[in-house]
């Protein structure tokens, strides 16, 4: 009987790098060719946006001598209504909506896998965040947005709300639908059985199987978050002037758009890659979490 | 013979396969080859390099004949299947080799008149009737699309689609024709998918694995259909299965695949009576039988686990867990050739000299300890569990769904109670009940001196029992290391930190694995192997009574015997008490020494196991016996009940006996026995001293029971 297992040639499976904690699989989706893409873009983008004061020490308000100048070699993106550099604008406008994204998503994230986990601690307490959650779908972002704004009045804080507050159906559902799933798993039913204690079982054997698909999801929401943001700046609704967003700056420069199209150009731009750099992300970590 | 519409019930008692087994054509009779396949090679070029999942496989199929690919897991039955058809995915591509269907080489065809050919002149049918039928689509629709694709018209098509399903044996034809799959059951189902497959009149089928989805007597009702549809039609079947009771049952000629390789190949008289590959033999010998008496012995077991086929070892791939093996087995791929009998080739080095293979010797058992008396572990009384509660009602309460409806039973320290059921019918609910996943209804679960519910209870309860689940891989979290979940358990059990590395060890010993998969992922291991894991998880509580929830069901043939004889052998040295839960008798045969039948959330026959098995009372417990296809072609011509239609919903028991709806011997063929409609037999002592829940117990028993 011993003899049986010992023999057993060691199976190819063996050598496959799977499985080995959450952080090396992370890795390895910044390995892939999309995942790379992403990593470089972000680093990019976000250290231009951490370095712009370093970059452009003038600040985003230096108005240079005309309005509306075409590109040149001291503006390469000209200059706008005011005869502030749009390129030196646009850098601080990702600035700000990065300082939005990078906070109002994990927040949006961590409240809403909690809403959507309470169903583990009391089911009716489930039920009812669920019921909430669906009341929150029911708003588009925008709509949403523009209650907030009438609420507490425009600004940063206002956009901040905005976007955690949309993201939290997204979050809680899924966290809910993961838990649900997870809960019927052979391996969490196992470890009842064996008496392990309620909290220890989220922990260890329900949380590390919900995080995936949540992270997804999150960088998922970065690109919402940024259409949010440049939704609400657009109705003028986001930032208030002179400080400058990506949104506040397309919103603007709409009205300029056949005089000098860079002015939309410029942001626009912004706004793309960044939204392309969390798709890639949202990609590669989708590739990897799914990949078992 | 006619196909008798399956509705009416039973009992059609008659042989299967007609007389085709008669001496294989000779080697040189390539006149009448309907396929042939020579030299075929397909390989899978993956990351980590080349992986040769069919390698240099030849055979032929006649018209009307039955061929059998028998194989486990990795063996390469399948993809040798889709190679057939060119339907191999990348990247998977065929590489060598010639397909030759009625003379012409389908892996030059081109594409259009290989799609034309599909279907028409070659069909297929999958493993699982839910997903090769598309959910949307009436099952009418659905074969008369097969048929417009090969360019018939829709009426016609309408009409096909009829007299196919007619054909199949789906009553009430005008009215199901236009129902959708889910409105099927699973046997019906199959029973759709095939006649899709017969649409454009083929005459070649190839089945893959028809029948593995589904419950044994729904196995009976296909094989049978499969058989009809040959001795009426006139059509070849290539039938794909791992299950050598099927192959000997169904088949005139059978090739035996391991590790991507023909090993054996030749009629299944000769195959079965004379097997000349150790493998062959081997799993032969090992595969759990109803007629199984080696008491006081293990089973016959194969060690190892089927190769990787991405990591085949040298030489010839069985050599490994071969118990002939010599030197030139494991440097030299043996060659596949003729033996004494015609037709009959085989590849081993070994036997080639003509060295008879010696029959497997098996271990004396350990002797059973019984610490003393037997005390009772388990003791359930009138359990009935509701599961009502997915289908709750907005405004009232939802009615009660009984998956479990007034059982009772016992399970002794030291002894094994098989209870058997296809599915559906509550068995794996009771398991579940007793260890606390679902809450009983009504009536009591006693553990030792505990009542399972009490809050003061729920401790005890697990330390005394534990659960098996069927499916290892599922019931293991992939993200943590065999170490972990083992110290998590003895966490559990109060084993202090410092001690759970070599309790963790010894736990892996005990079940026959080695300290070094401590630190492995659960993928890292096979399927043997992770159910050894399981068990060992169960064990790390230091439970009394283990509810082994289908332990074998899940693995290859040749593993099941080796988890079989390592319960048997920890039964018997901890004194354990088995709940074993199988949907087949064979499988608790070996170890049973009582047996429950269940049906439709009750028992109908409680009985030693010697006596159930060779005397049962029940009908459904006959048909059972009946049904359980037995690897010898000397049963191939045994009578057999096959038992009609489908299990009724739980939701809507039949009144009276439960079993009624297909009973062979009740009111369905009986008219004049209304007692099985107006009343519920109780379980009774029978003459042969089972209980048997049945108004006529031991009517049947002659025509199920074994010589």
């Amino acid at each position: 009987m011993e003899d049986t297992a010992h023999q057993v040639p060691e199976t190819g499976r063996s050598r496959r790098p799977r499985g080995g904690g959450a952080w090396s699989r992370y890795a390895s989706a910044l390995r892939t060719p999309k995942g790379m893409a992403a990593a470089i873009l972000l680093v990019v983008l976000i250290g231009g946006a951490l370095l712009a004061p370093v970059i452009f020490p003038g600040g985003y308000d230096q108005q240079a001598r005309g309005a509306l100048q075409g590109p040149s070699g001291a503006h390469p993106l000209g200059t706008d209504e005011f005869g502030r550099d749009i390129l030196v604008r646009t850098v601080y406008g990702l600035r700000t909506d990065l300082s939005l994204i990078l906070t109002a998503v994990p927040v949006s994230l961590v409240i809403g896998t909690l809403l959507g986990l309470a169903g583990y601690v009391s089911k009716p307490l489930g039920a009812v965040f669920q019921r909430v959650l669906d009341i929150i779908l029911g708003f588009p972002g925008l709509i949403l947005g523009i209650m907030i704004v009438l609420v507490i009045g425009t600004g940063w804080l206002a956009l901040f709300l905005a976007i955690a507050v949309a993201g939290l159906p997204g979050f809680g559902r899924m966290a809910r639908g993961g838990l649900l799933s997870e809960e019927q798993r052979e391996y969490v039913l196992a470890a009842r059985v064996l008496g392990v204690k309620r909290s220890t079982i989220m922990v260890r054997h329900i949380l590390p199987n919900v995080v995936d698909p949540l992270l997804v999801q999150a960088s998922v929401f970065m690109v919402i978050a940024i259409f949010i943001e440049a939704g609400l700046s657009i109705v003028g609704l986001g930032i208030n002037p002179p400080n400058p967003s990506l949104g506040a700056m397309l919103n603007v420069g709409a009205r300029y758009v056949q005089t000098l199209p860079s002015y939309v150009i410029g942001p626009g731009v912004m706004l793309l890659l960044l939204a392309l750099a969390f798709t890639l992300l949202s990609d590669a970590l989708n590739q990897a979490a799914t990949r078992r | 013979m006619t196909l008798s519409s399956n509705d009416t019930g039973a009992t059609a008692v008659g042989t299967t396969a007609a007389g085709t087994t008669d001496g294989p054509a000779t080697n040189d009779a390539a006149t009448d080859v309907l396929l042939d396949v020579r030299g075929l090679t397909t390989e899978f070029h993956t990351a980590e390099g080349v992986v040769r999942a069919v390698n240099d496989v030849s055979f032929s199929v006649r018209p009307g004949q039955i061929l059998g690919i028998v194989g486990e897991s990795g063996s390469g039955k399948s993809v040798t299947a889709r190679s057939i058809l060119r339907m191999v995915r990348p990247p998977g591509r065929t590489t060598a080799g010639e397909v030759r269907y009625r003379g012409t080489d389908l892996l030059t065809l081109g594409d259009k008149e290989m799609r034309d050919l599909r279907g028409r002149e070659i069909a297929m049918v999958f493993q699982d009737p839910q997903s090769a039928l598309n959910p949307v689509m009436t099952v009418g629709d659905q074969i008369a699309e097969a048929l417009i694709v090969h360019g018939a018209d829709k009426k016609k098509a309408r009409e096909r689609a009829r007299e196919l399903l007619g054909q199949v044996g789906i009553p009430d034809v005008d009215r199901r024709l236009d129902d959708y799959p889910h409105q099927f059951s699973g046997g019906m189902r199959q029973r759709v998918v095939i006649a899709v497959a017969l649409a454009s009149k083929p005459s070649l089928l190839l089945a893959d694995e028809p029948t593995t989805a589904l419950d044994v007597t729904i196995q009976a009702q296909i094989l049978r259909l499969l058989a009809e549809l040959r001795d009426q039609l006139g059509i070849a079947v290539v039938m794909i299965t791992h299950d050598m009771g099927v192959v000997a049952e169904m088949c005139d000629e059978v090739v035996v695949m391991y590790g991507g390789r023909v090993m054996e190949r030749g009629p299944v008289d000769v195959i079965f009576g004379n097997p000349q590959l150790p493998y062959t033999a081997d799993l032969l010998a090992a595969m759990p039988r109803l007629d199984d008496v080696a008491q006081g012995r293990s089973l016959p077991a194969i060690p190892g686990s089927p190769p990787d086929p991405a990591n085949l070892p040298p030489g010839c791939p069985f050599q490994p867990r071969c118990r002939m093996a010599e030197d030139v087995c494991s440097q030299q791929v043996p060659e596949l050739l003729p033996r004494v009998e015609s037709g009959h080739l085989a590849a081993c080095h070994v036997t080639q000299r003509g060295t008879p293979i010696p029959p497997l010797v098996t271990a004396a058992a350990a002797d059973r300890v019984h610490g003393g008396e037997a005390r009772p572990l388990l003791q359930i009384t009138n359990l009935r569990v509701d599961v009502s509660n997915e289908s709750r009602g907005l405004f009232r309460r939802p009615e009660p769904v009984y998956a479990v409806d007034d059982v009772s039973l016992t399970v002794r320290s030291g002894e094994t109670l098989g209870l058997v059921g296809e599915s559906g019918c509550g068995k794996s609910t009771l398991a579940r009940t007793i260890v606390g996943i679902n809450q009983p209804a009504s009536g009591t679960i006693q553990v030792g001196d505990h009542v399972v519910g009490d809050k003061s209870g729920g401790d005890a309860v697990r330390r005394t029992v534990q659960y098996v689940f069927q499916d290892p891989y599922a019931s293991l979290n992939p993200r943590r290391t065999i170490r972990q979940s083992l110290e998590e358990a003895l966490a559990v059990r109060g084993v202090p930190p410092r001690e759970r590395d070599a309790e963790a060890r010894a736990l892996l010993e005990r079940v026959g694995l080695a300290e070094r998969h401590l630190d492995r992922y659960p993928h890292a291991f096979s399927g043997g192997q992770r159910q050894r894991v399981g068990i060992a998880r169960a064990l790390a509580a230091d439970p009394k009574l283990l509810v082994l929830d289908e332990p074998v069901s899940a693995l290859d043939v040749s593993i099941q015997a080796q988890i079989i004889n390592l319960l048997e052998s920890l039964r018997d040295e901890l004194d354990l008490g088995y709940l074993f839960i199988a949907h087949d008798l064979s499988v608790v045969r070996h170890l049973s020494d009582r047996v429950v039948v269940m049906y439709l959330g009750s028992f109908v026959e409680v009985g030693d196991a010697e006596a159930v098995y060779s005397n049962p009372q029940h009908p459904y417990t006959a048909a059972l016996l009946a049904s359980s296809p037995i690897p010898d072609t000397a049963e191939k011509n045994r009578e057999r009940i096959v038992l009609g239609g489908d299990l009724p919903s739980p939701k809507n028991p039949p009144s009276g006996c439960r079993f009624r709806t297909r009973c062979p011997i009740g009111p369905l063929h009986h008219p004049e026995r209304t007692i099985c409609i107006e009343q519920a037999p109780a379980l009774e002592q029978t003459e042969t001293g089972q209980l048997a829940a049945c108004h006529f117990a031991g009517e049947l028993s002659r025509a199920g029971a074994l010589p």
